[in-house]
């Protein structure tokens, strides 16, 4: 790149170019590159212009299907949840978890503990047997986020760490991950990702995800990303397509204030595999309830009700039919949630509920 | 490349920081949930789930 020779002076005696942009704000040696960052203001006005919306990150492309689809939130056996807020602004609460009675995981108790403040998000875990997973968010500012997520185990090999930095722009969003990176060999795998909007309502993306197991062995997949939002954003759809043969398709659209639906279609079709699962589901947020059922074509058919009979206790009941295993699951859990502050201090106006 | 040396040296130095947080890091979130919380709670409110 050849940047245009002009003699090292000062402001005021000789000024080649005349700039659109004002430079007296800019110091004296920028002045070389003056028709580079003026193309580049320039394109930026234009870009702002466009008023692009920020497209939301990839990582949370699918995440309205999620909360709508109950594969998240289904569980069996039994489950108690007891929540204790110590304080709200910053956040600090502790959180003791029960389950027992289950088919497939072992009974367990889990100690949780969360704060959070204005830029930093702390969050850690402990169940019986001594393992701990961890969580560190850090906002450095308004777009940009770093995080930490790791999981100690007294076993070999459960260790993990993921390290991660999300970088929000006003229509962009990228995001880096490493996984185990080791500082010694490089292994880890890395992933990396950009989510652009393109016009008001679609965003096209791209992820990357280079794996590295051991130092001779290398392997790196891509994917391609589409979300298309509406104007009043009533609806969303979204499209992964990964190079050999992996296609994801999502559809969600809120019908009303209480109802949302969403459709889920997998598709994989490698050499060796040829598969497809499609999931259809509803969420009904009624008052002091939330209902949602899901069918899908591995002839599974799920309901979860959240009841919530005062805003410290919620109930749940979940149920799941596997029509072509003939099995059954079924769950059911309680949530309490106590603090040992008063309604003022919690920032609630004193109402029916208002004493906890 | 690093050598042998330096390579046993921060495997080393990673496995003592995993030990420290691996012991740590619930009492720390307990300490600066503690410390910051507005108002101070009492501590045995803290580690009761009955409290």
């Amino acid at each position: 790149m050849a940047s245009p020779v002009v003699p090292p002076v000062k402001d005021d005696i000789y000024e080649p170019y005349a700039p659109d942009a004002p430079v007296g704000s800019r110091p004296s040696h920028w002045i070389p590159a003056s028709p580079f960052t003026d193309v580049y203001a320039r394109f930026s006005q234009w870009r702002t212009d466009l008023g692009l919306p920020h497209p939301g990150t990839v990582e949370n492309l699918q995440k309205e299907v999620k909360s709508t689809h109950l594969s998240n939130f289904m569980f069996d056996g039994a489950r108690a949840d007891l929540t204790k807020s110590l304080s709200m602004n910053p956040l600090f609460q502790v959180t003791h978890s029960f389950a027992l009675g289950s088919q497939t995981a072992q009974s367990s108790y889990n100690f949780g503990a969360i704060f959070a403040s204005q830029s930093v998000f702390l969050q850690g875990g402990v169940d019986h047997d001594g393992n701990v997973n961890a969580r560190l968010n850090q906002g450095w500012s308004a777009n940009n986020v770093s995080k930490v997520q790791a999981q100690f185990s007294s076993q070999a090999g459960h260790n993990m760490i993921q390290l991660e930095h999300d970088y929000q722009g006003s229509d962009f969003s990228i995001n880096a991950k490493a996984m185990n990176p080791s500082p010694t060999d490089f292994t880890g795998v890395y992933v990396g990702s950009y989510l652009q909007s393109i016009t008001k309502n679609v965003a096209l993306g791209v992820e990357t995800l280079y794996q590295r197991p051991t130092p001779t062995l290398s392997d790196t997949a891509t994917s391609l990303l589409a979300k298309f939002t509406s104007t009043d954003k009533s609806w969303i759809a979204t499209a992964q397509l990964q190079v050999p043969g992996i296609v994801q398709a999502t559809y969600w659209q809120k019908l009303s204030d209480k109802v949302e639906v969403a459709a889920d279609l997998q598709l994989i079709a490698a050499p060796t595999r040829r598969d497809a699962v499609a999931t259809l589901g509803a969420k009904y947020d009624l008052r002091l309830s939330t209902f949602k059922a899901q069918v899908d074509s591995t002839g599974k058919v799920s309901a979860l009700l959240e009841q919530r009979f005062t805003p410290a206790f919620a109930f749940l009941l979940a149920g799941e039919i596997d029509h072509f295993k003939n099995a059954a699951k079924v769950g059911v859990g309680v949530m309490i949630e106590s603090s040992t502050l008063t309604p003022e201090e919690m920032g609630m106006p004193p109402g029916p509920y208002g004493t906890v | 490349m690093p050598s042998e040396d330096t390579k046993e040296r921060i495997s080393k130095a990673v496995e003592i920081g995993r030990t420290i947080l691996h012991y740590g890091w619930i009492p720390l979130i307990i300490y600066v949930g503690f410390t910051r919380s507005n108002p101070q709670p009492s501590l045995i409110k803290l580690i009761s789930p009955l409290a």
